[in-house]
């Protein structure tokens, strides 16, 4: 019975690939942020998994706790970033932020 | 009976994220993260991580559902947007049929080439206590999130304080 | 190991603390006057510190020594361990967050003190990525690192900063998910993620269950840390981030922090982990050089001086992973010591960027001309570390470029060596193009009345220059020293 290993792997493939599509076609900083949050749930999903399957529960845990306190400061840092843009330019398009090319 | 718990969270997970892709309102998609979160929170209980569960509830339902929801209500009185969201549907058209190509391939390589993990208890290992783990031997991680809130603590300071005095 | 050493090692990660602490506590008048100089003290401490440690490590003959104040040695803890390389990192560390303060001094402005703050960060999430001894370890002082450089490019919250810092933020965060799921199959396999546990998973992993899985993952880390420093596909956000970023934060930023960020994690796989994997050093030696002659021909059509400064970074970068893709140990020293030549002349260069830039008003390279007379510092020390960096003898990275293609030329990929020889000129080629419009040449308009910059920004050009000259004529002795330690 292997249905378990093939469906975490699938959804893990398939929860990263929204999170970069999202990342590619959305102009909107907060979607981007949530975009990014997307694909850390697969990423929490596979360590927790791995540390189920080698039996190390306990550092599985203590890797996906640290995780988590990484994933909302960033987050928080990132929304700051975004709220700054809009107070300079009035909305939340990434596009508008295009001054540096080359 | 686990198996078929973790399976169908994993559905709803996928669920989820693809109304946080495809939902027009923010508002809904922060939801969606939240929703995909909890469904994350039950596999993590199911696959025995207690501990990871209660943070994942704790902080990515609440603390960031939070986060993004002040932040687009900080954001969004914007007329502009709507104009924006109108193409939004037409833009995240293709991303379904994406995932079920992309789900239909890996699951296709997997079983064809016979893929195979071992499953949980075959390898007794033995359960160390997820306290002992973390404070004994996981110092520098430990370390390392003090002096990450500190991070975020002077993010706070420069992003969100300083910018009311305009 | 003496006692003494153990609170010597206490530095490197107290000291930063301390004077976060210090900061915080102290009034906020009083902080804002002296918030730099206690910044110098850390920077200054680190590299007093560390050459402490190279010394007494030295004499004792030992190879590395772990921190075991304050630190639970328990089997299998992640623990912190000083070596020679992570010696030259730190250093390297000290000397560029020393530079930074004392360009702080003249151009940040009244953010000095959340400039304070955050630097202080940033030094300890490096100095974390340079002791790690943990791949989950290493994840989290990366981070640590990024959280503070996004907030401080973004400082002055101007459009330019903001955009810069969501890019680099964006992008880290992709490389982040890159590296954490490649570590999440390397975890499944070997049940823990100290370097030794993983390079032996890895020495028999055709043994392992999925051998496949183990490729991927490994694929999966190495895109991951090549996002992070910036190589040639993955450069997108690099010149970006450099650009916007106030001046004293990017001699920081340029100087080291994507160094330790992206290439010192990678050389520390190569020499830790992937002990002699052949794949992997050839596709690293593949990027590699695909790095430095793209990173050098764009840096020929740019038009801004920090921008210029970005992509020959993205070039020179691609050397110091060249070194580390032969998988010798003579390419290894190659790689380690442009590592350090790299983060003395690219300093320079960011701290004569931040000096144009606070004379004239700007750093784009139409706008200057004849700044050689009115600042003749700025000009020479520039000069200095472009011929460093184009690898002109007797200058310090001329010999470590030599090292790196002379271990190239040893693995018999005779036509990679060429091009990376050939690549130089390339790196000549911008920078004669630089120094032509910025400093040669008579004044442009309105600049005739450029004064030199004095202070903090004058004094770290030129201690960096007696640097970059005097490692180049004392290189023999570097090489002897290689040699007593049995390393080539």
């Amino acid at each position: 019975m292997n249905i378990l290993s093939i469906a975490i792997l699938t959804a893990a493939l398939l929860l990263i690939v929204t999170g970069l599509y999202m990342l590619v076609r959305t102009h909107n900083m907060i979607r981007i942020i949530i975009a990014v949050e997307v694909a850390m749930k697969a990423i929490t999903l596979l360590l927790a998994y791995a540390g189920w399957l080698n039996g190390q529960t306990a550092l599985s845990q203590a890797f996906v706790v640290t995780i988590i306190v990484m994933e909302v400061v960033v987050a928080v840092v990132a929304a700051g970033l975004a709220i700054s843009s809009f107070r300079k330019n009035g909305d939340l398009d990434i596009r508008r932020l295009n001054k540096l090319n080359g | 009976m686990t198996t078929f718990v973790i399976v169908l969270c994993l559905v709803l997970m996928v669920g989820f994220a693809l109304s946080a892709a495809m939902l027009r309102s923010m508002l809904k998609s922060a939801v969606s993260l939240a929703a995909m979160s909890a469904a994350l929170a039950v596999i993590l209980y199911m696959m025995g991580a207690v501990w990871a569960a209660l943070f994942e509830l704790s902080v990515c339902v609440g603390l960031i559902t939070v986060v993004f929801i002040s932040a687009i209500s900080l954001t969004t009185p914007d007329r502009r947007d709507e104009a924006h969201t109108k193409d939004h549907r037409q833009r995240f058209a293709a991303l379904p049929f994406i995932l079920i190509a992309a789900g239909v391939a890996l699951i296709a390589v997997l079983v064809s080439t016979g893929f195979y993990l071992p499953q949980p208890g075959e390898e007794a290992v033995a359960e160390a206590a997820f306290n002992q783990v973390l404070w004994q031997t996981r110092q520098a991680d430990i370390l390392g999130q003090i002096l990450i809130l500190l991070a975020g603590a002077f993010a706070v300071v420069v992003l969100f304080k300083e910018g009311r005095k305009i | 190991m003496s006692a003494g050493l153990e609170f010597v090692l206490l530095v490197f990660m107290g000291l930063p603390l301390l004077i976060v602490l210090i900061n915080n506590l102290l009034k906020r008048e009083i902080a804002q006057k002296i918030c730099l100089s206690l910044g110098l003290i850390a920077g200054i401490g680190q590299m007093v510190a560390a050459i402490v440690v190279f010394v007494s490590l030295n004499a004792a003959g030992q190879a590395s020594v772990d921190f075991s104040q304050f630190w639970n040695l328990t089997a299998g803890a992640s623990r912190f361990s000083v070596d020679f390389f992570s010696l030259l990192a730190l250093f390297c560390i000290g000397m560029v967050v020393t530079a930074g303060f004392l360009t702080a001094g003249k151009t940040i402005g009244d953010k000095r003190f959340n400039f304070t703050n955050l630097a202080m960060i940033i030094l300890l999430g490096m100095n974390g990525i340079a002791l790690v001894t943990d791949l989950f370890s290493l994840y989290v002082f990366l981070e640590i690192t990024g959280v503070a450089s996004f907030v401080m490019i973004a400082l002055n919250k101007e459009g330019n900063g903001i955009e810069g810092g969501f890019k680099y933020l964006v992008m880290s965060a992709i490389a982040t998910a890159f590296i954490l799921g490649g570590l999440a199959f390397i975890f499944m396999q070997s049940g823990s993620l100290l370097y030794s546990d993983v390079a032996s998973a890895l020495s028999d992993w055709q043994n392992v269950d999925q051998p496949a899985l183990l490729i991927v993952a490994f694929a999966l880390v190495l895109v991951g840390f090549s996002i992070k420093s910036g190589i040639m596909p993955f450069h997108g956000w690099l010149p970006d981030a450099y650009q916007s970023a106030p001046a004293a934060v990017s001699v920081i930023l340029g100087g080291i922090v994507t160094k330790m960020a992206g290439v010192y994690a990678i050389l520390r796989l190569t020499g830790d982990i992937f002990v002699g994997v052949n794949l992997v050093n050839q596709i690293l030696m593949l990027l590699a050089i695909v790095s430095i002659v793209l990173g050098a021909v764009a840096a020929i059509t740019q038009t801004d001086f920090k921008r210029i400064l970005a992509y020959s970074s993205i070039s020179q970068i691609g050397y110091i992973l060249l070194g580390a893709s032969c998988g010798s140990a003579i390419g290894l020293i190659g790689a380690m010591l442009h590592f350090f030549n790299h983060a003395t002349f690219k300093t320079t260069l960011f701290v004569n960027s931040a000096a144009v830039e606070t004379a004239t008003g700007t750093t784009e390279i139409e706008k200057l001309g004849g700044l050689q007379e009115k600042m003749p510092v700025t000009g020479v020390s520039s000069i200095l570390a472009f011929l460093s960096t184009a690898g002109i003898p007797p200058l310090a990275g001329f010999w470590s470029k030599l090292l790196i293609i002379l271990a190239v030329w040893q693995t018999g990929n005779f036509f990679i060596a060429g091009l990376a020889l050939f690549a130089s000129i390339f790196t000549a080629a911008y920078f004669l193009r630089l120094q032509r419009c910025v400093f040669f040449g008579s004044a442009v308009e309105g600049l005739e009345n450029t004064k030199e910059v004095t202070g903090g920004i004058c004094l770290s050009s030129v201690v960096l220059s007696v640097i970059t000259v005097g490692f180049g004529l004392l290189f023999p002795l570097v090489l002897l020293f290689v040699q007593s330690q049995g390393l080539i």
